[in-house]
């Protein structure tokens, strides 16, 4: 269960303060699928990166199953970030002189998941994403644009996080693979009971979320 | 996989890019690993010139070298009076003289031979033909036996007596200590008698200098040639002693002054110093080009990981947002660029061990003076004295012989080899270069905020 409270966050650039999330706060269940839709620089990216503690926030309060997560220092945050939260992005970001399965075991590495099961772990997470097999030994760049984002989705997962970040995952992908994509979260949602956050301008992907929230110049609302 | 193992592995990615840091890592490390064996070599080199300098000074007539060339003889009080010079523990006085076939019944065991007729200036048969020619006799008056036995004042070797005994230093007596081969061509034996200068002179003693031309001499007592040849206070040569090396060019400039345009004063210690200066100087360029080879190959490496970690910024922010601790991401680059050095030590090792002997015998000889060739004169005008060929008995003096057969010979060996310490040092150089790298990139990476993944995607 994730629960946000009175989030602020703020930018001082040349022009002045960017606002860029204002007084957010929600709620999200285990195993439930959340949309953030929004217009571009409404604040989407910002949230995300507050949640899964790549940045501190101005003040509020992010509590995971009671833990109370704004206050971490730099260790904790690298800690929660290793074991409790997984990301999605755009445009991969795969390492590149790695192979898929490699991967899939950097993040059981910095979770520091048991060395002698991360080789069956990574297997079973490629297997899950459709990926089973050879494809696993390839690099990113043997793959395509589809089967990349089914191996960032597997390194998400791998270390049994708490909660998915997923930064428009579906935006460098046709509308056929997209929504296998989307699919593929939705499901390993509810069957991992992993609370995931889908950050979009697709109605479509909106669509298939238990939720939709829409952000506006760093204010959130429900969709009813 | 762990990070080192990932940062490993990254130094082959960009595999263009690899291959030209290690190239030019390579060439650095070879370049400073000979400049670190080429310093060695000269070293050592220094070292074995400055042991075999001697703490003598030759001192002899204007002009007059190798028994040749004009001057005028010094008096003896001047020789004496070089004692009175600070620092001067010593003064042996010789005066070179020649017993021509009417001066003697002593004939020279060696033959005129083409180089003896070629450079001529025997007594008797000036004006006959060649067949007529008769080698002169070498005297060498001496006022002290002893240094002369063993320095070789009569041109070469050490003397050893062999039989008899030697006269004193003070000695005004009609006798002689005469060379083996001179001995046996006239059946001479101690307590023999030769004719010279109208004076019967009695042998006491036979010596062996193991060389022909040395062997071919008789040493006299210096008063005696003084009396003898009408040569009343004259001295052809003197050998100072000084008691120190560090004061050999103090007493050199002492006696020049006292002497002035009378004498040539010379010692090897001034000829040594002037065969140093190109040894010094590249010795001098070897540790400018160490420094700055160590230097550049630091700042090359360190370029180049600047260049590579503002490549990687975005994989290093994916990295921490996967929870990878700064440690783990800095140890990843540190990997990597050490990978870099070591292949390029072991490139450089190999092609600086492989160069090293090449590229010192250039410097030494492109610095002109300290190659063999400059000790041809000296070297080649005391050996070929085989037949005929007076060298300056006291002029040239023990020590120049000695003196210049050893740097000659020393430098022609001039060796070069990698040491233990070499190499380790050379470790060393690449630790800190590694570590410089590695320090840079690191920073840099510590700075990475992971939140930028999300940005500008
Ligand atoms: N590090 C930063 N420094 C300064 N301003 C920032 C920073 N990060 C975000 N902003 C500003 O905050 C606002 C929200 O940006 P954010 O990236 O969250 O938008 P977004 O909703 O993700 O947009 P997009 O759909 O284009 O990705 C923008 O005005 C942006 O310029
Ligand atoms: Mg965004």
């Amino acid at each position: 269960m994730l629960s946000v409270e009175n989030l602020n966050k703020s930018f001082k650039s040349d022009g002045g303060e960017v606002h860029a999330v204002r007084d957010v706060n929600f709620r999200a269940g285990d195993g439930e699928m959340v949309a953030i839709v929004g217009a571009s620089g409404s604040g989407k990216s910002t949230l995300l990166s507050l949640l899964g503690l790549l940045d501190a926030p101005d003040d509020g309060s992010i509590e995971m199953n009671g833990t109370q997560l704004a206050h971490l220092d730099a260790q904790g945050r690298t800690r929660y970030r290793s074991r409790q939260v997984g990301f999605v992005f755009q445009s991969f970001n795969l390492i590149p002189n790695l192979s898929a399965k490699e991967n899939v075991k950097l993040a059981l590495e910095f979770a520091d998941w048991p060395k002698e099961d991360r080789d069956a772990r990574a297997e079973a997470m490629l297997a899950m994403v459709g990926l089973g097999g050879e494809k696993g030994n390839r690099r990113p760049s043997k793959l395509s644009g589809g089967e990349q984002q089914r191996v960032a989705i597997a390194r998400a997962f791998a270390a049994q996080p708490q909660l998915i970040l997923a930064d428009e995952p579906t935006g460098s992908l046709d509308r056929a693979t997209g929504q296998k994509i989307v699919e593929l979260l939705r499901n390993a949602a509810s069957t991992l009971k992993t609370t995931v956050l889908v950050v979009t301008h697709d109605e479509k992907v909106a669509q298939q979320a238990d939720r939709r929230l829409e952000i506006e110049d760093g204010v959130l609302t429900e969709i009813a | 996989m762990n990070a080192l193992r990932r940062g490993a592995r990254n130094a082959f990615r960009n595999a263009m890019r690899s291959v030209g840091v290690v190239v030019i890592l390579g060439v650095a490390i070879a370049l400073s690993i000979s400049m670190l064996i080429a310093r060695g070599a000269v070293d050592a080199k220094i070292s074995a010139v400055r042991s075999s300098t001697g703490n003598t000074i030759t001192v002899s007539p204007a002009g007059f070298f190798a028994g040749q060339g004009g001057g005028t003889p010094l008096t003896t009080a001047q020789v004496t009076g070089l004692l009175s010079v600070p620092n001067v523990t010593a003064v042996q006085a010789s005066l070179s003289e020649r017993l021509s076939s009417t001066q003697t019944n002593l004939t020279s065991p060696t033959l005129a031979g083409s180089l003896g007729q070629r450079f001529g200036g025997f007594a008797g048969g000036a004006s006959g033909s060649a067949g007529s020619l008769s080698v002169p006799i070498r005297v060498t008056g001496t006022n002290s036996p002893g240094t002369s036995l063993v320095g070789g004042a009569n041109g070469g070797g050490t003397e050893k007596l062999t039989a008899g005994v030697a006269f004193s230093a003070t000695s005004h007596a009609d006798v002689a200590i005469v060379g083996a081969d001179l001995a046996t061509k006239n059946d001479l034996k101690v307590g023999s008698t030769f004719r010279a200068w109208g004076a019967t002179i009695t042998v006491v003693g036979i010596y062996d200098a193991g060389s022909t031309f040395a062997n071919a001499g008789v040493l006299m007592p210096l008063a005696t040639v003084q009396r003898l040849a009408s040569a009343a206070n004259q001295v052809t040569g003197a050998t100072v002693t000084v008691n120190s090396l560090g004061n050999v060019s103090g007493a050199v400039s002492a006696i020049t002054k006292k002497l002035g345009t009378a004498a040539d004063v010379t010692s090897t210690q001034a000829t040594v110093q002037s065969q140093l200066a190109p040894l010094n100087s590249v010795k001098t360029i070897s540790t400018y080009t160490l420094i700055g080879a160590v230097v550049g190959a630091a700042v090359i490496l360190l370029l180049s990981m600047l260049m590579i970690v503002r490549e990687r910024r975005r994989e290093i922010g994916v990295l921490k947002a996967l929870g990878a601790t700064n440690r783990s991401v800095a140890s990843q680059f540190v990997a990597e660029s050490t990978t870099f050095t070591v292949l390029g030590a072991l490139v450089g090792g190999l092609v600086g061990v492989l160069i090293s002997s090449p590229l010192t015998s250039a410097l030494v000889s492109a610095s002109g003076g300290a190659s063999p060739t400059g000790f041809v004169r000296s070297g080649g005008g005391f050996t070929g004295a085989g037949t005929g060929f007076t060298p300056p008995a006291g002029a040239g003096g023990a020590l120049g012989f000695r003196g210049f057969r050893g740097i000659s010979n020393t430098l022609s060996q001039l060796h070069t080899s990698a040491s233990w310490s070499t190499l380790a040092f050379a470790l060393l150089a690449a630790l800190v270069i590694a570590a410089f790298g590695s320090t840079v990139a690191s920073a840099t990476v510590t700075r990475v905020r992971p939140a930028e993944v999300l940005r500008s995607e």
